[in-house]
């Protein structure tokens, strides 16, 4: 039993419930949010690798003196072996992805609380359960405790939305509420057909039916299971068909917001495809059906980026074109491949909110993110604009930043699994996604200033700063010693094979 | 005939899952829709109910004139009701979302009508 493991989720809800009712008590509402913030890496950090069995219902099998009470009807039988509450497991691969995961949501906050006017309880409120979520996504060996997170994440989503006050914001909130509603029955229809086959949400006894032969691991409705699950992977990562909803999503809510709304999708994409993998990688068409989705998702985020004039939105498009990167990973299927996407995971997460931070201090400048209306940005500012084009360095995968680590190894493993081809789709979407950012920078930053252009004399506020040196410095730092990152992804990546 | 009840619920079920898409995909209407997605939850609901029924099985509460075999051959699965119960209340928070939404966007636009108040605007 390790409580630290549950704690990671609890503490961040604790603080949001709390927050929520520090109405117009702004000091107190700032140095909650930030204490509770910059403890959520640390726990990541100090919290023992192990098990956390909710209400200590551990397996019948390992508590022999409440076994040895029950008929041979339950101990002669499998029951003997299943996990009869939700457990959370914690090992290096989630150390580091709610590590990161939790760095973002810390330096989202500081950013927020510090750029706007008034602290928000309600705000940050959204954001920490959005956080919780994600980490409780991450944690859990229960497929409906993941249904159950699924669900807040996405009604956390969509409070960030309505907070951000940009036109049409409503309009967005709704449209992705919709949908959230289509998917998550569908995803729950889909869990449902699992437990009426297994007699479980547990994900361990779930394998453990389907490789065991209690039940038909080839039947329609595992078939149709998978199915259902794999539709409601697509929504909460935003790939196709839920590619424009998304980045609509991440260009209606406020930098910081977008900043850790990415970072949501990124590792919810992540948690959902290594439950995928695990449970019906048997089924040959999974992998294939992945690598599909995803380069689907490369092509046309990547693509729909290029016309885009709006710069949130391009970098919506951008962030959803990357998931496919993460998802060939996955869908290779060998440990190295996707160990690769894993890695590339971490990076996009970190880059893309590093960007959206980045490009954020130009709304805070001139209230617009109009490309057509923006220009002469290097001039007020040079060091925030080689902060940013250090970002869209690091997206494009350009050496010696942490992409390039990463997509190098994707292609590696697209090389060493026998599909090249893969490897050059990759190396010229990277090349596009160069040419759409610098478009977008040149236009910001670099062409002459147009007359109609306000410049708000607001100072960009200091938190914001360190916050985008912060990512560069991790962007820096993975990209010359990536095995810090990898090393921790190996083992899940090994035992998903 | 005699018509088996949890066959015709799984019926139900899968009746009310479908009506339940075909609102949400193609009425105009945002109220219909959300009633469309309403029952999309009650049938994945009733689905779960369904699965978790027993014919002649007892109420799973381990009462003191049971034996632990005989409770454990007759009482019905309770997971699947477990889960219900906490999937109706996610349902409900998502319905009051939902509905808040419209209420602002009516206010704004005077319609119900997802296509002219979604439009592309959401997009």
């Amino acid at each position: 039993m390790n409580e630290l493991i549950a704690v990671m989720v609890i503490l961040p809800i604790a603080s949001a419930l709390f927050l929520n009712f520090l109405h117009e008590k702004d000091r107190t509402i700032k140095i909650l949010a930030i204490v509770t913030a910059f403890v959520l890496p640390v726990l990541a950090l100090i919290a023992p690798f192990g098990t956390h069995y909710f209400g200590g219902y551990v397996p019948l099998a390992q508590n022999m003196t409440i076994g040895q009470d029950l008929p041979a009807l339950i101990t002669n039988t499998q029951l003997f072996q299943f996990h009869p509450g939700i457990v959370y497991i914690f090992n290096s691969a989630q150390q580091l992805l709610i590590f990161v995961l939790c760095l973002i949501a810390f330096l989202a906050i500081f950013t927020s609380l510090n750029e706007t006017k008034r602290p928000s309880g309600v705000y940050a409120f959204l954001m920490f359960m959005g956080t919780a979520s994600i980490s409780a996504i991450l944690l859990s060996d229960d497929i409906f405790n993941l249904f159950v997170f699924f669900e807040i994440a996405a009604l956390a989503q969509v409070g960030i939305i309505v907070a951000s006050g940009i036109k049409n914001n409503y309009e967005t909130a709704l449209k992705y509420t919709l949908l959230g509603n289509i998917a998550g029955p569908l995803l729950l229809l889909g869990i449902a057909l699992l437990l009426g086959l297994t007699g479980n949400v547990n994900i361990t006894d779930i394998i453990y039916s389907l490789k065991h032969g209690l039940v038909n691991p080839y039947s329609p409705a595992i078939l149709m299971a998978l199915g259902l699950i794999t539709f409601g992977w697509m929504y909460a990562s935003g790939l196709p068909p839920f590619h424009t909803i998304k980045s609509a999503v991440y260009s209606k809510a406020l930098p910081h917001g977008a900043a850790l709304l990415q970072a949501f999708s990124v590792f919810s994409m992540v948690a959902i495809g290594i439950i995928l993998l695990r449970m019906f990688s048997y089924i040959p068409f999974t992998k294939t059906a992945i690598i599909g989705i995803s380069l689907l998702a490369m092509v046309l985020g990547i693509t729909m980026a290029i016309v885009q004039t709006d710069f949130k939105r391009m970098l919506g498009f951008l962030a959803v074109g990357e998931l496919g990167y993460i998802g060939i990973g996955l869908g290779l299927g060998t440990a190295f491949g996707i160990t690769a996407g894993l890695f590339q995971a971490v990076n996009e997460a970190i880059i893309t909110a590093f960007l959206f931070i980045g490009f954020g201090t130009v709304l805070y400048k001139t209230r617009t993110a109009d490309t057509r209306k923006l220009g002469g940005m290097m001039f007020v500012n040079p060091r925030l604009a080689l902060l940013v084009l250090l970002a869209g360095f690091a997206m494009a995968g350009v050496p010696p930043l942490n992409a390039f680590q990463s997509k190098l190894m994707l292609i590696q493993a697209s090389l060493q699994s026998g599909l090249p081809e893969l490897g050059i789709i990759m190396i010229l979407l990277s090349i596009v996604t160069f040419m759409t950012f610098m478009k977008a920078f040149y236009t910001i930053y670099m062409r002459p200033k147009p007359a109609d252009l306000k410049i708000l004399d607001n100072k960009i506020p200091r938190s914001t700063i360190i916050s985008m040196v912060v990512f560069l410095i991790i962007c820096v730092i993975l990209g010359l010693f990536p095995q810090l990152a990898t090393n921790s992804l190996q083992t899940l990546a090994a035992g998903l094979v | 005939m005699v018509i088996d009840s949890q066959l015709m619920s799984f019926f139900t079920a899968g009746s009310l899952i479908v009506i339940g898409i075909f609102a949400a995909l193609f009425l105009d209407n945002l109220i219909k829709k959300i009633i469309g997605l309403a029952f999309l939850a009650d049938g994945v609901n009733l689905f779960i109910i369904t699965m978790g029924y027993k014919a002649g099985g007892i109420v799973y509460i381990f009462m003191p004139n049971m034996t632990i075999s005989n409770f454990a051959q007759n009482a019905s699965y309770p997971l699947p009701f477990a889960l219900v119960l906490t999937s109706i209340v996610i349902g409900a928070s998502t319905l009051a979302v939902m509905l808040g939404l419209v209420i602002v966007l009516n206010k704004r636009h005077g319609s119900l009508s997802a296509s002219k108040i979604l439009g592309d605007k959401g997009e």
